[in-house]
């Protein structure tokens, strides 16, 4: 083999040589192992925090509220549907009974109006006629800005809390 | 990142209609228009030099050099404007350690290196080295190094060593066309691939993408060839540059025959996307559809090499019209490129609305960032013809 | 569900005596057709398989699932980012349709045509559909996402390249670039939450159980109840995705 062809060779070999030493080192370990892609990144994905709780873990604290809530139309609704994420809260608030909670294990309290508004709002895509069952929508609707309306001259109750128990409305 | 989400509800305040809130924002923007583009000009004009080598169109020789040093220069490039795009651009070199048998991205790491490394360096390696060997020794310094290294120290220019190179890079060459074919086809089925999106998602894209690559590579060398001779102040070989026209007139008709088959079968099978297709069409791309692309890129430009096949003007007309043309093609297919990669993200694949393409002139996905990319093949195209002028070269006919 | 249909592939492959078929083209095609579930395993088959059900006719577009899945998986607040969102159709008496999606829904929906224009009007919450063929793990060129053997659809974080090919490839306009990390990101069926027993976030919240979430493989889940006693449909049944999200009450303009 003439002299330059053999100097070719060697060099692409090196190339190639290097690339396959490269693959090895750079190639993560899990790769492959439970199909093309890296195996630890299950695991990794189960470690993102968590915020949201479940129903049931907020009534261990606040039973009263529970019992309240089991009885009203909101029975069905969960606690962080209103409170927002609660994990952290339910898991550190207790040592502040009957104080005051730090700002960060405070919850939502959402008593405007445009917080119940969200689903009881009159829209034209919530009335649901459902054959199976008596209920022809799935929520009452009413109409903010008729339904007693907050009157700004005088003191008048404005807000839904106001009338309405948000846990047994 | 500020400007960035700045942008974002700006194009937010312009959407037409209903689409998904994640197709607010435009993924693949003016740099993956221009990787198409490259690659494009790279596989064209391949093509275009293989037609001397292997066809044996022998007017062609004076721009042999130049269209392979052309391709080779806009290769280096071709990936750059994927790269620098990528939202973890120094995780890129996964691709090449873990490609993913099924993704049609996954295998353009090896395409490309065999392009640039077995297709076009081996090429111009064989057809230089001869070359090299003579030159590295008549020069001095920094040059002689250069010459040096590029022919690997090799001293051995016996007629029958440089036979041998001959032989092999014509057998480059031979592999050297399917592999061109293979390239942009290739980055045509990146595309005709995605189900997803019924702007791309056609069999024909791959053929598409082929003949436009070799259109904007032919006009590219074209263009080249002409400046060239100019700067060099040399006579411009008009025999020559009538035989590139007339490639040239070819594959714009195959070219144009392909996009129009195309777009009839939509229009007449009119399926579930046509009309939001068909909005698409006649409101935002239609500058850059039908006037850049369709009027000015492709027809001014087969009319008039069509004429130019029964009636040839005098040799100084013709130069102006050789000059005008290249660049009419090379923005028709800049803006072909334009109309599927932007085209397909500007309506909602819920088919009820449109967005807005914006980007801004800085930034890595800006236009200076672009024209940064287009004008570094120009740079190192003219490095290569210092060093590798083709004009200087023995002669050697190749057999 | 991946090593059965292997086993399955491999011995029709000899069978068939069909060479050069790709891995996703074979098991496609011979496991055996379900009219019921386009991607479901028939139900008994060992490990979980994760579904979804929505029912439309529950849903009151209050918004609660896409807020709560901002929150839970810190996706960023820009009406640009999301993992799940809720849209309202609105087809008119004139028989033109409205979609509307006012930052995909987190802060609910207010009527935006009056009740006389209007002929029908629903809300559709959207979220990944977690395909069994899906387009999206199909086009990934380095392996940075994937599916589990549950059927859920990841993303690696640490490997994705950020090319946005995926992004490109998902019909459903489901994943986006964070714009932080610059890598993929998507829906995962909560993960860290099925980890510890819990359900994803959004079904967790709904207040209307609109939303069920089940295993596909046990016939006595809540979700098999659902698509039993449900005329179910997926979104784009024509680009056969294997879409595992399915539609009670669908409405055909919903794409
Ligand atoms: C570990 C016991 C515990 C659990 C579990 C718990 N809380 Fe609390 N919560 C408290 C304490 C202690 C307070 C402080 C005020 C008090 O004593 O009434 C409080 C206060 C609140 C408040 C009022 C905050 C304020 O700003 O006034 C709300 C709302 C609330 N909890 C909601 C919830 C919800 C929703 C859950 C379920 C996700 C929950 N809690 C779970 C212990 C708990
Ligand atoms: C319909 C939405 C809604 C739901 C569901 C709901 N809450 Fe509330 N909750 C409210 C509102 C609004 C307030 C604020 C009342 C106020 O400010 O007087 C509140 C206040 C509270 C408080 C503060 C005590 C108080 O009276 O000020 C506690 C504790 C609480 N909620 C716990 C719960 C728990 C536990 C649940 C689940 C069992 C729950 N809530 C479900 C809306 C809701
Ligand atoms: C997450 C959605 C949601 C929010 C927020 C919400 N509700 Fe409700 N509400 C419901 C559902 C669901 C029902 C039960 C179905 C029905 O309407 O009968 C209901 C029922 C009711 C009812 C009884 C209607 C009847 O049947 O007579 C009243 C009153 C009511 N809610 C008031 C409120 C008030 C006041 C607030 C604000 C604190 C509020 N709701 C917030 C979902 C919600
Ligand atoms: C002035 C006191 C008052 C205020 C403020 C008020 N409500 Fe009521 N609401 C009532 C009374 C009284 C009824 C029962 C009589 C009725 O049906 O009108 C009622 C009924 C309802 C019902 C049931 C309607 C039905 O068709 O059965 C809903 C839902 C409701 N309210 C929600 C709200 C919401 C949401 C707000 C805040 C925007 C609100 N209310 C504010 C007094 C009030």
């Amino acid at each position: 083999m003439p002299q330059h062809i053999k100097r070719l060779i060697s060099v692409f070999a090196i190339f190639i040589v290097l690339f396959l030493v490269m693959r090895q080192v750079l190639k993560p370990s899990s790769f492959g192992k439970l199909g093309h892609f890296r195996a630890d990144a299950i695991y990794e994905n189960t470690l993102k925090p968590m915020h949201y709780t479940i129903a049931d873990s907020c009534t261990k604290c606040h039973k009263s509220v529970r019992a309240e809530k089991d009885k009203g139309f909101h029975k069905r609704l969960k606690c962080e549907v209103c409170h927002g994420p609660g994990l952290k809260h339910s898991l550190f608030a207790e040592q502040f009974k009957g104080k005051e909670l730090p700002d960060s294990l405070k919850l939502y309290k959402p008593g405007e109006r445009k917080d119940c508004g969200v689903c009881h709002q009159k829209n034209a895509a919530r009335i649901k006629i459902q054959f199976d069952t008596i209920n022809t929508t799935m929520v009452h609707q009413i109409d903010l800005a008729e339904h007693n309306p907050p009157d700004l001259k005088a003191n008048e109750p404005a807000n839904c809390i106001d009338c309405h128990n948000p846990h047994q409305p | 990142m500020e400007d960035h989400l700045q942008n974002l509800y700006e194009v937010l305040s312009k959407v037409e209609g209903y689409v998904y809130p994640n197709e607010i924002e435009l993924n693949w923007s003016i740099l993956i228009v221009l990787y198409p583009y490259i690659t494009g000009l790279v596989a064209g004009a391949f093509i275009l030099a293989s037609l001397e080598r292997i066809f044996k169109i022998k007017v062609l020789k004076p721009t042999y050099g130049i269209a392979l040093l052309t391709a080779f220069s806009f290769m280096l490039v071709a990936t750059m404007p994927l790269v620098s795009h990528l939202g973890k651009p120094l995780r890129a070199y996964e691709i090449m350690i873990t490609p993913h048998s099924s993704s049609a991205m996954a295998i353009f790491g090896f395409v490309y290196l065999w392009y640039l490394m077995v297709v076009l360096f081996l090429e111009i390696w064989f057809d230089y080295r001869r070359d090299m060997v003579i030159w590295g020794n008549e020069s001095k310094g920094v040059k002689r190094f250069l010459y040096k290294l590029l022919s690997l120290w090799t001293t051995d220019i016996s007629p029958k060593a440089v036979a041998l190179d001959d032989r092999i890079g014509y057998i480059v060459t031979v592999i050297g066309i399917p592999s061109a074919f293979l390239l942009h086809g290739y980055v045509g089925f990146i595309f005709g691939s995605i189900k997803a999106n019924p702007w791309w998602s056609t069999v024909l894209m791959p053929v598409i993408f082929l003949f436009s690559a070799m259109v904007s590579g032919i006009a590219l060398v074209m263009l080249i060839y002409i400046v060239l001779t100019k700067v060099r102040k040399q006579l411009i070989d008009m025999e020559c540059l009538d035989t590139i026209a007339k490639y040239l007139f070819y594959i714009l008709v195959i070219d144009f025959a392909l996009e129009g088959l195309d777009q009839i079968h939509r229009i007449y099978v009119a399926e579930e996307s046509f009309e939001a297709l068909h909005k698409l069409v006649f409101g935002k791309l239609f500058y850059t559809l039908f006037i850049y692309q369709g009027l000015l890129g492709t027809v001014v430009p087969l009319l008039t090499l069509g004429t130019l096949q029964f009636y040839k003007p005098k040799a100084s007309i013709r130069k102006i019209i050789y000059i005008i043309l290249p660049v009419l093609v090379l923005m028709g297919i800049f803006f072909m490129r334009w109309n599927v990669v932007i085209g397909g993200q500007l309506f909602s694949k819920s088919f009820y609305g449109y967005t807005t393409f914006k980007t801004g002139l800085i930034g890595m996905e800006g236009y200076l960032m672009a024209a940064t990319w287009l004008i570094i093949p120009f740079l190192i195209l003219s490095f290569l013809l210092w060093l590798l002028p083709p004009w200087n070269k023995i002669e050697t006919s190749h057999e | 569900m991946n090593q059965d249909t292997t086993k399955l592939s491999r011995r029709n492959f000899f069978k068939a005596g069909t060479v050069l078929a790709s891995g996703v083209a074979i098991a496609s095609a011979l496991t055996p057709y379900d009219g019921l579930l386009f991607a479901a395993e028939s139900p008994g088959a060992k490990g979980k398989w994760y579904g979804i059900g929505i029912d439309i006719n529950k849903c009151i577009g209050c918004g609660k699932c896409a807020n709560a899945c901002k929150q839970e998986n810190n996706v960023p607040k820009d009406p640009f980012y999301f993992r799940s969102w809720v849209e309202q159709y609105t087809i008119k008496n004139d028989g033109s349709i409205l979609v509307e999606s006012p930052s995909g829904g987190v802060n609910g929906f207010t009527q935006s045509v009056p009740d006389n224009e209007i002929y029908k009007s629903f809300f559709v919450p959207k979220m990944c559909n977690h395909c069994a063929k899906s387009p999206c793990t199909q086009v990934c060129p380095v392996g940075a996402t994937f599916e589990t053997e549950e059927g859920i659809v990841l993303v690696d974080e640490k490997y994705c390249i950020g090319c946005r090919y995926c992004v490109q490839a998902c019909p459903y306009g489901c994943r986006y670039i964070h714009p932080e990390k610059g890598t993929a990101d998507k829906c995962t069926l909560c993960f860290h939450r099925l980890k510890h027993g819990l359900q994803p976030a959004c079904f967790e919240i709904c207040p209307t159980e609109a939303r069920i979430f089940g295993d596909l493989n046990d016939p006595g889940s809540k979700l098999n109840y659902f698509l039993k006693n449900h005329n179910c449909m997926v979104v784009k049944p024509h680009l056969n995705t294997g879409s595992k999200l399915f539609y009670n009450a669908l409405s055909p303009e919903v794409r």
